[in-house]
Order: structure tokens, then sequence, then C-alpha cells
């Protein structure tokens, strides 16, 4: 899991054939292909049309003795419902507040260590550099517990006097959400390779422009990386709006900093009868409907780079 | 040249300013009653404004309640009020969270209601709350299925109830169960399993505790035969472990012991043909034939800073308004959820066919009460899983038992 | 004028400003809470009091009287092992047939999708599916006249169960990490190994695995990585259900953590599944290089 070497993004497009085969083989060749192909992707689909289908029962087809599968009188009301019945504004908000907050701020954290990573020399870069590849190799789970009492026993903050005792510190705050993520190691790694790539000659000549050092990096540098940024942007946003654990350990007692995967989940209870289920189900649509939009506007940024990040 | 960290600091200062809770929002009222299921309580609350203070509801899965309680105190974020299920309590109580009542409103508890239901909301000796709803256990049969196999009324021994369930069972092409004679209420907490044990043990004059809660009687003849006319049921093929408990609504299952408050549930499922069609009766154990009880109530949070008003508005809720029920007593009488408040219960219209069996359960003493021991939630839990492996078939009764009870004894050792 | 050689350290503080916001993370999101969590673990602390030092006897408890603790790091390797085992040849698989594809785009998005769910959907949307009696495969199995299994409710079907939606989470995305290492080989070198005669298994075994060894290397062990501590799923799912059977360590110690409050034996158990990954990652990664 060394460095990648960014310039050599590899080229994608031509299909590539592995050897030449008999005739016979290059006919059924393709068949068998596109055959599993689209054996997977209809698995992959089953579930998402599982849930629309779903979303459209009414009581009179899960009360039916056995259910029925195919709605008889599709309810297409039920989205109004679902947002009617729950708290879906509230849930919508927070996962856009918090979204948009984490995306931010890890694009501002991650270009700027990986900048100073990877353009200056200074004592201590390298102990820094393995921190960041390091600290990725920490499962998140070893961070719950200490990181949920950090935050409770913050000193000064809620209610809490300069020892952190008193008041509930950060919890019950968008801050709770949000603190433990505005930087990713990940990130940092991933901009300082984009960074490792751009001729030093640039910041040379900006330099001798009497350019500050800030300002080249706002000005020059950041325009540079760009396509980096799309990608940690797609990244983050997709990861953190579908963050589920730490949310809700931190949330589970305040709804309205609920956000959708964690209110859905924490409801249950009211979607445990029968005649619920169809409002859970299009709950759920509306909560994966966003990613799948943003990713479907942003998919052109998924170059194949991204995959292979790390590989090499 | 502005520091390019200036917006995080901006960012992060917004975010901390932004108090999730201000201090003179409303009173929250946290109980596991879905919002269609508390409609008639939260018209109450939003109606709700003495002097300013105004109340909110705030759902907490019943699965979820304590520990949302626990890990929500450890963050701050208590509701003012909670909906106590009385073998949370000990737990609640030992973890200081739970605030005493003020004497004029014991006085009121102990005035006006049922001593069963005041015992559930008392822990060592000190009342911590209101009673609320009051549940029992009963057989719940679906007649259409029941008649349809040539059974006319329901079984009132357990070898009726199995040929019942036999009689009813029905199976697809595959051997797949497509209609149960007979369904284990299953859900997350264990509930559906555990208290039908309850139910059984009781009515063979057996008890789960020794008196002072130091023993756990679990490996006793009653609880292993028990344990045993349940893993028959799946051992004989009669049902198994895979049948929904909401199917009941749905007419998919005969008969299953279940609790009152479940019959709003019923009844969306059922439609007209409820009073036709849904039969409740004795639990199948013959003439001494007990049942098991169990309560919540409502208690105020001990780090509330409104602790006063939170009471004012639990005795609010619980008081009968202008000769009729009172806003809980309307709640829980469109659940068909059974109330200890004899204000309440005398304003009550004489209760329907299907909640007549509950009420006279606990009219006779028939209806035992769960006890409040230390850690109860915890040990269901292992009661549950425990219970279900041997239901599934995977373990003999006698050593599953010797093994619970042994567990169970290691914990009540470290209360009592 | 002469040309001057770029300075790298000519920054001032500018770099120590640029990490500023790292390391007060470093030092309050990582340093901090990996401290806290050891020396919690040498303490027995319901968090509604304060906490009392024990020594290791947390540890102790955990290694020799907690019968579940070790049920639950056996259910752990299951899913990680099922999930790597599985998984990584699957989507290896799929990047041959993808990478050699028309409709790229398509294919992409169509497997990507389970990647843009949050955890809870997908866990709700597979219990609908796999619901034992009137869930979609069961239905479509009834329909040619099979009996599935309870999905579900069976416990050794229910940690197959989680084990393949995991699978299925995640074989879209190491589809595409395999598909880039894939692309990344030149086709002169196939060109050359079908010069040569070369078989196309021998062309597989002799050319393209080693080449994409790599990225293979990363996807084993990140998936490995990953398998060992990811509970979101099956928290949702099963909830470690039935009977325990999907009780992972992970999801143990968050449940004796927040449902328990047992903080103490939590971080204790949470820190003896850390060491038990980063030694397995390590023995992995070496057995895996070694063999280049």
């Amino acid at each position: 899991m060394t460095a990648v070497d960014r310039t050599g993004a590899p080229a994608r497009g031509a299909p590539l054939r592995i050897a030449v085969a008999p005739r016979w083989r290059r006919a059924i060749g393709p068949l068998v292909k596109y055959a599993l192909l689209s054996l997977g992707a209809l698995l992959m689909i089953l579930p998402f049309a599982d849930m629309f289908i779903g979303a459209l029962r009414s009581p009179a087809d899960v009360f039916a003795s056995p259910p029925r599968y195919w709605p008889q009188d599709p309810q297409w009301g039920v989205y109004a419902r679902v947002f009617r019945e729950l708290p879906m504004t509230t849930w919508f908000a927070n996962s856009i507040i918090v979204t948009v907050t984490i995306t931010a701020a890890q694009v501002a954290t991650s270009t700027m260590a990986g900048y100073a990573l990877a353009k200056y020399e200074f004592g201590g870069r390298a102990a820094i550099f393995r921190l960041v590849v390091g600290a990725q190799m920490f499962p998140f789970f070893l961070f719950i517990i200490p990181i949920f009492f950090i935050l409770r026993f913050a000193p000064l903050m809620g209610g809490n006097d300069i020892a952190g005792q008193g008041g509930s510190g950060l919890l019950g705050t968008y801050a709770a959400l949000c603190l433990p993520f505005v930087v990713t190691w990940y990130g940092v790694f991933l901009m300082r390779q984009f960074f490792v790539s751009i001729p030093d000659d640039l910041l040379e000549a900006a330099r001798l422009d009497g350019a500050g050092e800030y300002r080249i990096f706002r000005s020059i540098m950041l325009p540079l990386v760009k396509p980096a940024i799309a990608t940690l942007t797609l990244f983050s946003f997709v990861y953190h709006w579908n963050e589920f654990i730490w949310t809700m350990t931190v949330t589970r007692a305040a709804p309205e900093l609920q956000t959708l995967p964690v209110g859905i989940y924490l409801l249950q209870g009211a979607f445990e009868d029968l005649d619920q289920k169809a409002l859970q189900q299009a709950a759920l649509a509306v909560s994966i409907l966003p990613v799948i939009v943003v990713f479907l506007c942003l998919q052109r940024l998924f170059v194949a780079s991204e995959f292979s990040s790390g590989v090499k | 040249m502005p520091n390019p960290a200036r917006p995080l600091v901006a960012i992060g200062t917004a975010l901390i300013a932004l108090p999730a809770l201000a201090q003179d929002g409303p009173l929250t009222v946290a109980m596991h009653y879905t919002q269609d299921q508390a409609a008639p309580l939260i018209a109450c609350l939003d109606a709700y404004d003495a002097d300013g203070v105004t109340a909110s509801y705030q759902q907490i899965s019943y699965g979820d309640y304590l520990q949302t309680v626990l890990t929500g105190r450890l963050a701050g974020q208590s509701p003012d009020i909670y909906n106590v299920y009385s073998i949370w309590a000990a737990q609640m109580v030992d973890n200081g969270v739970l605030a005493e009542p003020p004497e004029a409103l014991a006085q009121f508890v102990r005035d006006g209601y049922g001593a069963a239901t005041v015992d559930a909301a008392t822990i060592d000796g000190t009342l911590w709350g209101v009673p609320s709803e009051v549940s029992v256990y009963m057989l719940v049969s679906n007649m259409a299925l029941l008649r349809e196999a040539g059974i006319e009324t329901p079984p009132t021994t357990w070898d009726g109830l199995r040929e019942a369930a036999a009689a009813v069972t029905a199976r697809n092409d595959q051997g797949r169960i497509e209609t149960a004679g007979f369904a284990f209420a299953e859900s997350s907490s264990g509930a559906g399993v555990v208290h039908p044990f309850y139910a059984l043990v009781f009515s063979q004059g057996g008890d789960v505790y020794s008196d002072d809660y130091t023993e756990a009687m679990l490996d006793t003849p009653e609880a292993q035969e028990a344990l045993s006319r349940m893993a028959g049921l799946v051992e004989d093929d009669i049902t198994d472990l895979s049948i929904d408990a909401y199917d009941f609504p749905a007419g998919g299952i005969g008969m299953m012991i279940m609790a009152n408050w479940y019959e709003s549930a019923i009844r969306d499922g059922f439609g007209d043909r409820f009073d036709e069609d849904v039969a409740v009766s004795q639990i199948p154990m013959g003439d001494d034939w007990r049942t098991l009880q169990y309560a919540f109530f409502m208690g105020v949070d001990s780090q509330s800073d409104r602790q006063e008003e939170a009471w004012v508005l639990v005795r609010h809720l619980n008081a009968p308004r202008d000769g009729g029920l009172s806003c809980m007593g309307e709640m829980l009488d469109g659940l068909g959820a059974l109330t200890a408040n004899a204000a309440d219960l005398a304003a009550q219209e004489a209760p329907d066919a299907f909640t007549r069996p509950f009420v006279e359960a606990l009219e006779n003493d028939r209806a035992i009460g769960q006890p409040n021991v230390m850690q109860a939630a915890e040990i269901e839990g292992m009661m549950a899983r425990t219970f279900e492996t041997v239901i599934a078939g995977d373990a003999e009764p006698g050593p599953a038992l010797q093994d619970l009870d042994t567990e169970v004894e290691d914990i009540l050792f470290e209360f009592y | 004028m002469p040309r001057r050689e770029f300075d790298p350290g000519g920054g001032g503080a500018a770099p120590w400003v640029f990490l500023a916001p790292l390391i007060a993370f470093a030092a309050v999101f990582f340093v901090i809470p990996l401290g806290f969590s050891i020396w919690l673990s040498f303490t027995r602390w319901n968090p509604l009091g304060t906490p009392s030092w024990v020594g290791l006897r947390q540890f102790e408890y955990l290694f020799t009287r907690d019968g579940d603790f070790w049920r639950s790091i056996l259910n752990t390797f299951v899913f990680a092992f099922g999930f790597v085992a599985l998984g990584v040849p699957l989507s290896l698989g799929l990047a041959f047939v993808f990478s050699r594809a028309r409709g790229k785009t398509l294919w992409r998005s169509v497997y990507y999708l389970p990647q843009l769910t949050n955890i809870v959907a997908i866990a709700y949307l597979w219990q609908f599916v796999l619901d034992d009696r009137y869930g979609a495969i069961n239905r479509l199995l009834g329909m040619v006249g099979l009996a599935g299994p309870n999905w579900l409710s069976d416990p050794a079907m229910a940690m197959v169960s989680v084990v393949l939606v995991m699978i299925w989470y995640d074989a879209g995305k190491n589809m595409l990490v395999f598909s880039a290492a894939l692309e990344g080989v030149d086709r002169e070198i196939y060109d050359a190994a079908a010069l040569d005669g070369a078989s196309p298994l021998r062309t597989l075994t002799s050319v393209t695995l080693p080449i994409i060894r790599p990225a293979f290397i990363f996807v084993t062990i990140t998936s490995f990585i990953t398998g060992m501590g990811f509970f979101a799923l099956i928290l949702a799912m099963t909830g470690g259900g039935p009977r325990g059977a999907t009780e992972v360590t992970a999801l143990y110690t968050y449940q004796m953590a927040f449902e328990s409050l047992r903080m103490g034996r939590a971080s204790a158990g949470a820190l003896i599944l850390f060491a038990i990954i980063g030694v397995l990652s390590i023995l992995q990664f070496r057995a895996l290089r070694g063999r280049e």
C-alpha cells in the first residue's frame, strides 16, 4: 500500500482481450460475459425494486392471506405520507447540514495538510506522513467509546466547567456529529499524492513573483487539483450522508439532531405493524435517492484512478 | 493574507454555538407508543400550556427504550418525563435516573390506583411515578381459522391447544407453514417467548424467583415443564420460529398468547370481521390457569431542571377531565390497553368483548405481576435466548435451564 | 540571472499553519482517544458513576469467563473470512468480465449502487427480500417448487445471509479496483504472450495475476480489516441474532458499552479485537508479499 503515481492513471476504454481464442469460444464468450454481468446486475437491483414495489402496497395487500406481492391498487400517496407522518424534513435538513459541513471541512483540511506534506520540507514531515498512512489502519470501532466521552467532558462546553464536569459537553450539538470527522486520513493521503505530482517549478515561479505562501496555495495550487477535490467531495458526501453508527450513538435520544438513516433506524418501533411496512420502504427510498442523484450527476468524475488509489 | 484555517474556525464556532436543546423548550414526554397510537395523548400535549410551559411528544422504540434513556442521559439529552416498563425501573433507579414524586402526587397514586400496579411502580419501598398502562397475557384466537378446522371454542388445556393448533396449521407445497395454528409473538426484546413462559410457570403454581430475589427458580420442574410444552409445539411440527406475530392481523395465525395492547393492530387487520372472528380466552392450562401482568408508569427525570412542572404535567395527563377519561386513559382505551386508574375505569364504557377477559383476569387475581428484579431487562434477554434455543431444538430444556439458572443467580448475587 | 534552486524549506511557518487542523485533530481525536481507551480498559466504569481501577481484571474476565466474547470472536472470523474468501474472487471475476464489456458506465452505475446506499436501508431492504415466508427470494424459490431456507431466523443461515449481503454491498467497489488494475496492463503484453503461443490459462497465471497482485493484496487486506470491524450492517439487519448467531465482537463491545454501560470491559474487548486484527493484517501482508 505505497504511493501511487498520479500522472500514470491508467487509460480506460478499449475492451481488453486476454488471449486469442478459438472461433466457437469467441462467439460464446460475449454471450457468457453479458449473461453473467446481467445476472449480477439483476441481483444488484433486486432489493431496490423490491423496495419500490413494497412501498406501493396497500393495507389490503398486506392483510390478504397470503399477502400479495404485487400491489393491487398502488398507493402512490405513500411518498406524501412519508413527509406528513415522519419527521422527514428534520432528518433531511440534518443530513444536509452534517454532510455539507463535514465534506467542506474535509476538503479544506485535506488540501491544506496534503499540500504541506507534499510541497514543504520541515522537521517532522516524515513522522506526520507516517501518522497519516498509519492512522488509516485503525478501525473506527476503537474510537467510539473514547470520543463519545471526550465530547462529553469537553471543558467549558455545554455547561461543563473547566474540568469538564457538570454539563453534557458537546454531545447534543451538531459539533458532536461533525468534529470527529473534520479530518480524514485517507483524504489527506489522496491530496498529498496529487500535490506531489505538481511540478515544483510552479511554486518556485510564484515565489519569485513575490506571491505569499497562502496566496500560492489558494490561487495557484488549489485550481490545479480540482479533479482530486471533486473526487474527495464525492467520497465524503456519500460516506457521510450514509454514516450511521456514530450519528446514531450521539443522537439516540436527540431526535432534533438525527439524520435520515439514523431517524429511520431508531423509529423501527413505528414500522412493526404490517400496514406500516410500506411507509418504511418509502422512507428508505427517500433516504437513498439524493445520493444516487448526486452520483449520477458527478459520475464522470469517477475515473479509474480513484479506485486504484493506494494500490500500486 | 487571511489564514486559510479561519473558515474552519468559523464553522466550528457556529456548530458549537447551536445548542440542541433550548432550556425553555417544551417539556418532553418520551414513550414507546407510535405517533399513531399516541394520537389522543399528543393532542393533549399540543394543547397543554400551563403558564407558558408547553409539552411535546417523543417516540422511542420499545426495544431500544432503556438503552436510549441511559445513553441519552450521558449526553444530557434526557426527556423530562418517561413511561417506564416496570422491569426497566430497578436499573433506572439504581442509576439515579428517576426523581421521587412529591408527596401529594404519591397520595394521588395510592388513592386512585390498583395495588398491583402501585407495586409495579415501587422499588425497595419507594414509589417512583404514576402507573399508566397495564398489560395482561391471554390466548387470542382467530376463530375463523379455528372454525374452518372444526373447532368451535378456543382450547382451555394445553393438549387442547396442541390439537387445535395442529388442526389449523397448513403447509404449502414446499412444506413451509402457510397458516400457523399457533405462533410465538417474536420480538426483538424476546417478550414473545418469555412472557408466555411466565404464564405457564405461574399456571403450574411455580415462580421465577424466590421471594427475596436471592434465588432464581428456573431449574424447577415447573419451569422445565413450561419450556418443554412450548418447545413441543415446534418439535411436533405444529409451529416454528419463523412465524412473525405480525401475521396475526393478516389472518395467518390461529392462536397466540398475547397481550391486550395488540387489539388496535388486530382491528386494523380484521376490519369488520373483528367482533366475529377474534376471541380472547384463558391461558390454556386448565382450571388453575394464571397469567402474567406487567405495567408501565410515568416517571420524571432526576436531572430535569423543571421537575415540579413535569410532575404537574404527569398529574394533568392522568387526572379525569370533566368526569371523562384522562388523556392517558383515552389513549390506552383506543389501543385496547388497560389502565389501573380507578377514575378512568369508572369513566370508561363497559369493556368490549376483546378486552373483558383481560380485565376479568386482573379482577380475579389470575394475573400475577412481573417481578421488579434488578437487571430484569438483561435477565429477560438471557431467558429469551435460552428459550429460543430450546424451542428451536438446539438444546434440551433440562440442561439449558440449569445453565440459565446459574447465570441468572450470578447476576442476582451482585445485588441481593 | 542564475536560476535559483527551488527551496522546499522556504515556506517559513506556512506548512505548520496548513497542518494545524490535522495536528489538533490527531491529538484530540486520535492520540487522546487511544490513550483514554487503553486506560479505560483497566477500569470498571458505569459512566453514570465514577471509574474504578481494576487492573487486568476486565481482560481476565473476557479471556477466562466470558463465553459470549469468544463466541463473538469466532463469529467475527466466520464473517470476515466468508466475506474475503467469497467476496474477493467474486469481484475479481466480475472485474474480468466488466473490463472487457461494452457499456461500462451503465454496468458501473448498477454495480456501484449498493455503495451509495446507507447501511440501514441495505439491512432493511434485505430483511424484506429475505423474509422467510413472504420475501421476494423465497417466493421466487417457491415458484420453482423449492422451500427456501429461513434466511434470517435460522442461526446458521443468518450468518450466511449477512455475509452474502456484505459481499453484495462491497462487490461493486472491489470490482472497480480490480478492473482499474486490469486496465492498467498494457495490451502489448498480452499480444506478446499470444505471439509466444501462451495458452489463455497460462496467460492468466503468468501475466495477468502477477500484474494485479498489488490490487489483490490491497483488496484482500482492506476487506479483511473491514470485515473484522464492521458491525453496522449486522446491527441493523439481525441485531446480532438470532440467539447470538451473528453477534460479532465489534457489535458485542458496542452493546456492552451503550446497552450495559460497561465501558471498561467494552474498551478491553475492543482493544483485544484491534490487536487480533493488527497481528493478522501484518501476517497476511507478509504472506501475500512474500511470494513475490
